[in-house]
């Protein structure tokens, strides 16, 4: 039989510098593979290339066993192959229905006609998304289902998923899943792009792991387990200095820095309380939409709490209420953002202007005229403690990895000398190696003293790195457990129910 | 493409005006004098003062389209109040709190009402000419009385030589820099128009930041203003509704201020000045009508922006690629 779609010995490169390097890929008929890889590995560009995205520098696309070359996504649609982004690439101004029939070369159609069609569509995929919705008022689950169903009406042979389940729910993860298994039973083969490698063991048929642009390993699932797969991905074994339970003590809460009681903000917010300690990581775990970052950003100063009935924060006892984010930096209170790119780091500056702004915006710089000699000094500084990998720290932040900017938007909060940071998702987009480094870090600032409160949505991180943990789900923490004495089903159980 | 390397909108301006310089100098006898250089400066000196203002407030992601009219009114106003026989400093003084005044009311409209700064400065310039227009004076030019012999001198004089205008555009420019580099608050100042996000979470004091920058503009304009009025011992008011502010913006974005904000420095400023001021020397020397002139500038716009997006895409697979 032959493979659905091949590439055969493609490379990719950027003014010599290569993303993919003589890489051979196959994809079977019906079967689901799954790609994984550190960020930067070249995951991306290589189905890029088989999708038509872009064009590959040497090497060939095979589709049915006969050499193809697509010059735009829309070609490569036509054969069949399809590509859903991590971004959605979905008009949101536009109804799910309209989305659908987009693309379809006919200058007219009637609304009537496409909702009708739209929904006798959706039922027969079983995806409960109603057609005449706006796509922008659909939650990120659905939308997905939306992208799907789209590449399903252009007949797609083969689907490529980037990141899918990324920023998806468990309960929208565990659809997505079986909708996986539904469109392998109609023949459709998948290519599954994951960092979660617990998601690649369990649903697809093969694995391909790479390594810095380059082939390492091609295996059925049956195979492979994590150890092997990161070994793969990374060259060592990490696995234990990442996820692996480990013999270690929880630290026993010191004075309460945060207190927050009753606070209240839209209906994101409802009525919640917690307390934060110094010298402890307090972990917060609750699903998408359950307010978590919401809480956090209202205590950072980011929002603002309900005017009536808003609920009280105090700060080591002295109730505070802050309208930005300033006196909540100047009282030692940082929040790191889960999105950095959005509202994170200045991409037009350089890593030491980057990590400057936040020591003299906290107020931790000496003169008070700027100091080229002083920021030097302070970047290097940070960048050294944080590991950052960057040829100097006149380098723009735009140009790092995913995992290096994260490092440089940590490094312009710590400067900032906080009493409590809350980090928000603090290795979303991160790389295995960059993770292992933040979490370390993460846990130092605990062990200095600081009251630190990590929000993530990844289990395994939670439980590696909480002292306590609290469950907030629908607006409120509802629950504490102990960071040693629970498990993944305990806090799942508590989170969705 | 690769052959040129990266360069950047501000090399490839400067690389224009350079080739028009010597375009000009080879084809144009008299264009190359010291004399000719320092009129040529001097023309556009005004100008650049005003697109240092208006790069600030660029940089800073927002934009001013009240600059020209507040400098028109601002200026007037100051120079009817002399010729009713307010002493000269008072006069001033009281026409730069006027233009701080409504500074403040612009970064207060932007920053705090979170309106659109274009719509804001617009109706603001339109309102600030016809509050100028109705209560403040009431001839639209308004002339230097006979005796302020010092202000005179801001716009006729010189300095070792060299105009006072050049001067004047020379300390606004270097002002403006040493404020960008060398401040807490010129740092704060791109924070913001980089990613205001990013800056409020940071601790930067984002709200007053944007204030600062449209007063900064205002006082910048009220400075040009008068270096204008000094040099044609008057202030025509209809200026505000010339095409004048389109100039400005035109030397900013052409030496390669993004209105997206961030990007740039006061150095593209000058760049920009120096290839309209290099323009607009050897068109007049040829005689070229102002209609046309338009054209060409215009023309020269689009070139340096399409060049640009050529040699400095967004993205390097869309550019590769071309857009999908």
């Amino acid at each position: 039989m032959t493979a659905l779609l091949e590439l055969r010995n493609g490379s990719k490169d950027y003014r010599g510098v290569y993303a993919v390097k003589d890489v051979s890929f196959t994809l079977e008929q019906g079967e689901v593979h799954a790609l994984v890889g550190e960020n930067g590995a070249g995951k991306s560009t290589l189905t890029k290339m088989l999708a038509g995205v872009v064009s590959p520098s040497a090497g060939e696309v095979w589709l049915d066993g006969k050499p193809v070359s697509f010059a735009t996504p829309s070609e490569a649609l036509k054969a069949g192959i399809a590509m859903v982004y991590q971004e959605t690439s979905l008009v949101p101004s536009l109804t799910v229905a309209q989305n659908l029939y987009l693309m379809d070369d006919k200058p007219f159609h009637r609304l009537r006609g496409i909702y009708i069609a739209g929904q006798q569509f959706l039922q027969s995929l079983n995806f409960h998304v109603d057609p005449t919705a706006l796509v922008g008022a659909l939650g990120a689950g659905q939308k997905q289902m939306v992208e799907i169903a789209r590449a399903v009406h252009h007949n797609a042979r083969a689907i490529i998923f980037d990141e899918p389940t990324a920023t998806l729910t468990p309960e929208e993860k565990h659809q997505f899943f079986s909708l996986v298994e539904r469109l392998k039973k109609r023949g459709v083969s998948i290519i599954f792009i994951s960092h979660a490698l617990e998601e690649a063991l369990q649903i697809s048929d093969r694995i391909t792991v790479m390594r810095d642009g380059e082939h390492v390993i091609t295996d059925a699932t049956a195979n492979f387990d994590r150890e092997k797969i990161v070994r793969a991905m990374v060259g060592r074994s990490l696995s234990d200095e990442l996820y692996g339970k480990q013999d270690r003590q929880v630290r026993p809460a010191g004075a309460k820095v945060l207190s927050v009681q009753n606070l209240s903000m839209g209906n994101m917010v409802r009525n919640t309380s917690f307390s934060v300690f110094a010298g402890q990581i307090t972990g917060v775990f609750g699903l998408i939409g359950s307010g978590r970052t919401e809480a956090a950003k209202v205590v950072a100063g980011v929002l603002k709490r309900d005017f009536f009935h808003g609920g009280q924060v105090r700060l080591d006892g002295r109730p505070v209420r802050y309208r930005v984010p300033r006196p909540a930096v100047q009282d030692g209170i940082i929040y790191v953002t889960e999105d950095r790119k959005l509202e994170g780091f200045f991409e037009t500056m350089t890593i030491a202007e980057n990590i400057f702004i936040g020591a003299m915006a906290g107020g931790r710089v000496k003169s008070s005229l700027v100091s080229m000699g002083e920021m030097k000094q302070i970047a290097g500084q940070w960048t050294q403690a944080l590991n950052v990998k960057a040829i100097n720290t006149d380098a723009r932040v735009i140009e790092l990895s995913g995992g290096n900017q994260q490092k440089v938007v940590v490094a312009k909060a710590l400067v900032q000398k906080p009493r409590l940071v809350i980090f928000d998702e603090p290795t979303r987009g991160v790389d295995v190696g960059a993770i292992a480094e933040i979490h370390k870090l993460i846990n130092q600032l605990a062990d200095e003293g600081v009251a630190v409160l990590v929000i993530s949505s990844y289990l395994p991180e939670i439980l590696q790195l909480s002292d306590r943990i609290l469950i907030c789900r629908q607006g409120r923490i509802v629950e504490e457990f102990d960071g040693q004495k629970t498990d993944e089903e305990t806090i799942m159980y508590a989170a969705v129910h | 493409m690769r052959v040129f390397g990266r360069l950047s909108q501000e090399q490839i301006v400067f690389g224009l005006a350079v080739l028009l310089c010597l375009g000009f100098a080879l084809a144009l006898p008299g264009f190359l004098t010291a004399q000719n250089i320092l009129n040529l400066v001097r023309s556009v000196s005004i100008l650049g003062i005003l697109g240092v203002a208006m790069g600030l407030v660029v940089i800073g992601r927002g934009i001013d389209l009240s600059l020209v009219a507040l400098m028109a009114i601002s200026v007037a106003w100051t120079l009817q109040l002399a010729t009713n026989g307010m002493p000269m400093g008072l006069a001033l003084a009281l026409g730069l709190a006027f233009s701080l005044a409504v500074g403040l009311l612009n970064g207060f409209l932007v920053a705090y009402v979170e309106i659109p700064a274009i719509f804001a400065t617009l109706a603001m310039g339109i309102a600030v000419y016809g509050f100028g227009r109705y209560v403040m004076f009431s001839l639209d030019v308004v002339y230097l009385p006979q005796d302020a012999e010092a202000f005179r001198w801001l716009g006729q004089g010189r300095l070792l030589g060299v105009p006072t205008p050049i001067c004047m555009f020379a300390l606004v420019s270097f002002l403006a820099f040493l404020f960008l580099r060398y401040t807490h608050q010129g740092r704060y100042l791109r924070t913001v128009g980089d990613n205001l996000a990013a800056a409020r979470i940071s601790g930067v004091p984002a709200r007053p930041v944007i204030l600062m920058q449209y007063m900064i503009a205002a006082t910048i304009g009220f400075v040009g203003g008068c270096v204008t009025a000094a040099s044609v011992a008057s202030m025509n008011t209809r200026v505000a509704n010339s095409t004048m502010i389109y100039d400005v913006i035109l030397v900013v974005v052409l030496g390669g201020i993004g209105l997206s904000g961030g990007k740039g420095g006061i150095r593209n400023v000058i760049v920009g000045t120096l290839l309209i001021g290099v323009l607009l020397n050897g068109m007049t020397i040829m005689d070229i009508q102002y209609t046309v002139q338009n054209v060409i500038k215009g023309v020269i716009l689009l070139t340096a922006i399409v060049i640009d997006t050529m040699l400095n895409p967004r993205d390097e697979q869309t550019a590769q690629q071309g857009d999908i």
